[in-house]
């Protein structure tokens, strides 16, 4: 039998994005596979280069379109650290409530397109409605869907609206019931165990070699959870038990979301209640001059640099809905940030794909691929 | 390997693999019979009041529409008659896309400008609203600028004065100044006292006083300038920075005093 590539991709319902997946078959069975990313690519580092601190927020939300603030933050806290800023408490309670209604937003929105990779439309239908309640509940504080611009240096944009409490404690019952339905949809049907169990398997050694973190490590039995390892904003100061499975597989990967979501509500139980008994500043008081006011005008921007600005460098790292991501920022004094990396969770888990894919069958793709949780908006930044 | 919750109902009848999921299924289609969650876009919109109620009432949703939209960005309102001038919208835009265009209401050596918005390029951040010192430019809960002509997407100064007097529900949500903000500082040898500043102040907080002429030595020269000195008058200064791009010697800047 001859071998032969085939491309799936750049369009392709597998690919959940723009990326292309090459695949060498032998008859049915993958050989080989390369992963080509870059078509997404808008040079986001760069711009934000020549952006103020605050307005290269509106650059992280588009970083990643389903987990917008997950992402602010990830900035915010390197940001923060690069100009010696401390938030004030509230503000980071506030954090942690966005982050992690984007992780329910995030990880709902994945269920929703992975069980159409495994031929299940009608729990589709099911996420996209639930989904909806948490845009909801962002557009009711930040005023956006997608685009939320809501974390500033030092703190966040506003505290949340009268009501937004109950409101939110309403939607987290509601999705709690709606979990067990999709489990209902799901795992309820043997289908489903046939067409996931021990495919794509990716084992804990192979996973920590290439860098792939996630709920794709917690499936092959590592606990590994950044929001536990290494707190950052008010996670120290909540409870929370990390997901896990041990079977390393697709079902693996599926059981550990969905048990992210269930821990997600119980953390957002403690926040709210937290919330609601400390009223209290969301903005730092003492900031650095140049990020209260709006600068200098236009062309005139040379007398900004009569000031001292003290330097610094700051680095974060946060569990994003898909994995661990990284911030690298560099501050030379400017008033723009003198260099922003970000390190995408996406990009490692994608370009291990031939550890997960090599041996299985070509209709096994899309929903390996579909367990992976592709977001190509932050791999390619 | 371990076995997955669920492997231990194998052996059961193919039958229950399709089943048992549609009996979900169809629970939840007999729930939502009558209440579909489903809006019909055009002739039922989220943001009407009259809809919020019928829907808060009908739907099985959790959380209807409510006042979710109080803190919406969508299009712009502004009120011209409250507008300063002041550019800090302009100042403030991450996309550039606000322009300060003369509108009537000025006099002539002291025009009024006001932001005229380029939505093709606006990215509904709410940075300018949020900077805005007076107010006077708010976002609403209008959200539909579809437009087959690209030059109808650029939003004159009088056309977001129309939205801003149908009284849509504006975005009330204002940004508190920090308590070290920078203030105008005066670089006095080079100042010449031309008033430029004062002329320009958007805010009126700038007042010429006088200083003494000094006493020429013999053999110096005095500069040739109007013996006058600009005051800022910190609480009222909204730190838009017209005085700084004004001064035609460069002497005022950004600074604290100790």
């Amino acid at each position: 039998m001859s071998e032969m590539w085939i491309n799936m991709g750049p369009q392709h319902p597998m690919t959940h994005g723009l990326w292309n997946l090459r695949v060498k078959i032998d008859g049915e069975v993958i050989v080989d596979v390369d992963p080509e990313l870059g078509y997404l690519h808008r040079g986001i580092e760069k711009i934000s280069e020549d952006r103020h601190y605050n307005e290269v927020v509106t650059l992280m939300d588009r970083t990643c379109y389903v987990a917008g603030l997950a992402w602010e933050h990830l900035y915010i806290i390197a940001s923060e650290k690069a100009l010696h800023i401390e938030p004030p408490e509230r503000a980071e309670y506030l954090r942690v409530m966005c982050e992690e209604f984007q992780r329910l937003g995030s990880h709902i929105m994945w269920f929703s397109a992975f069980v159409v990779d495994i031929g299940l439309l009608t729990p589709l239908l099911y996420g996209m409605r639930d989904r909806d309640l948490v845009l909801d509940l962002f557009q009711s504080y930040t005023g956006a869907r997608m685009t939320y611009e809501y974390m500033r240096v030092g703190g966040v944009r506003n505290d949340l609206p009268p009501g937004f409490t109950d409101r939110a404690r309403t939607v987290l019952d509601w999705l709690m019931a709606r979990f067990d339905e999709y489990d209902k949809l799901t795992l309820g049907s043997d289908i489903f165990h046939k067409r996931c169990d021990n495919l794509g398997i990716l084992k804990a050694n192979d996973c920590i070699a290439h860098g792939v973190t996630g709920p794709m490590l917690r499936s092959a039995g590592v606990k590994r959870d950044l929001r536990k390892d290494r707190p950052y904003a008010a996670y120290d100061r909540v409870e929370f038990d990390v997901a896990g499975a041990d079977s390393a597989d697709v079902t693996g990967r599926y059981l550990v979301r969905m048990e992210e979501m269930r821990q997600s509500v119980r953390i957002l139980r403690q926040v709210l209640d937290w919330l609601d008994r400390n009223p209290g500043p969301v903005m730092a008081r003492e900031l650095p001059r140049w990020l209260g006011a709006p600068y200098a005008p236009v062309g005139r921007e040379g007398y900004l640099l009569k000031r001292n600005y003290p330097k610094g460098v700051g680095f974060s790292s946060i569990e994003e809905p898909h994995g661990e991501a990284q911030a690298y920022i560099v501050n030379e004094g400017g008033e723009h940030p003198y260099r922003v990396k970000l390190k995408s969770p996406v990009f490692s888990n994608i370009s291990a794909a031939r550890q997960y894919l090599v041996g299985y069958r070509v209709a096994d793709i899309p929903p390996i691929m579909g367990s992976v949780d592709v977001c190509i908006g932050e791999s390619d930044r | 390997m371990a076995e997955s919750p669920g492997a231990e109902k194998r052996e059961e009848s193919p039958i229950l693999w399709v089943a048992r999921p549609m009996a979900t299924a169809a629970r939840q289609f007999a729930r939502s019979l009558w209440r579909p969650s489903t809006i019909v876009y055009p002739y039922e919109r989220l943001e009407d009041p009259k809809f919020r109620e019928k829907l808060e009432v009908k739907s099985g949703k959790p959380f209807g529409v409510g006042d979710i939209w109080d803190n919406y960005r969508g299009v712009h309102a502004l009120n011209i008659e409250t507008c300063i001038s002041c550019n800090l919208c302009a100042f403030s835009c991450p996309d550039i896309c606000i322009e300060m265009v003369t509108v009537a209401g000025g006099d002539p050596k002291h025009p009024k400008k006001c932001p005229e918005i380029d939505y093709g390029k606006c990215s509904f951040c709410g940075f300018c609203s949020d900077a805005c010192p007076e107010g006077c430019l708010t976002m609403t809960t209008r959200y539909e600028i579809t437009t087959p002509k690209r030059q109808e997407m650029v939003f004159s100064p009088e056309r977001m004065y129309e939205i801003f007097r149908s009284k849509l529900p504006m975005n009330p949500i204002r940004l508190a100044r920090p308590e070290n903000e920078d203030q105008i500082l005066l670089d006095p040898p080079l100042c010449i006292g031309c008033n430029a500043c004062a002329r320009d102040c958007p805010t009126q907080c700038i007042t010429m006083l006088d200083i003494p002429k000094p006493e020429a030595k013999p053999g110096e020269k005095l500069p040739r300038r109007i013996w006058k000195e600009p005051v800022v008058n910190d609480s009222d200064c909204v730190r838009c920075g017209t005085c700084i791009s004004v001064c035609p010697k460069e002497c005022l800047f950004w600074g604290t005093r100790k």
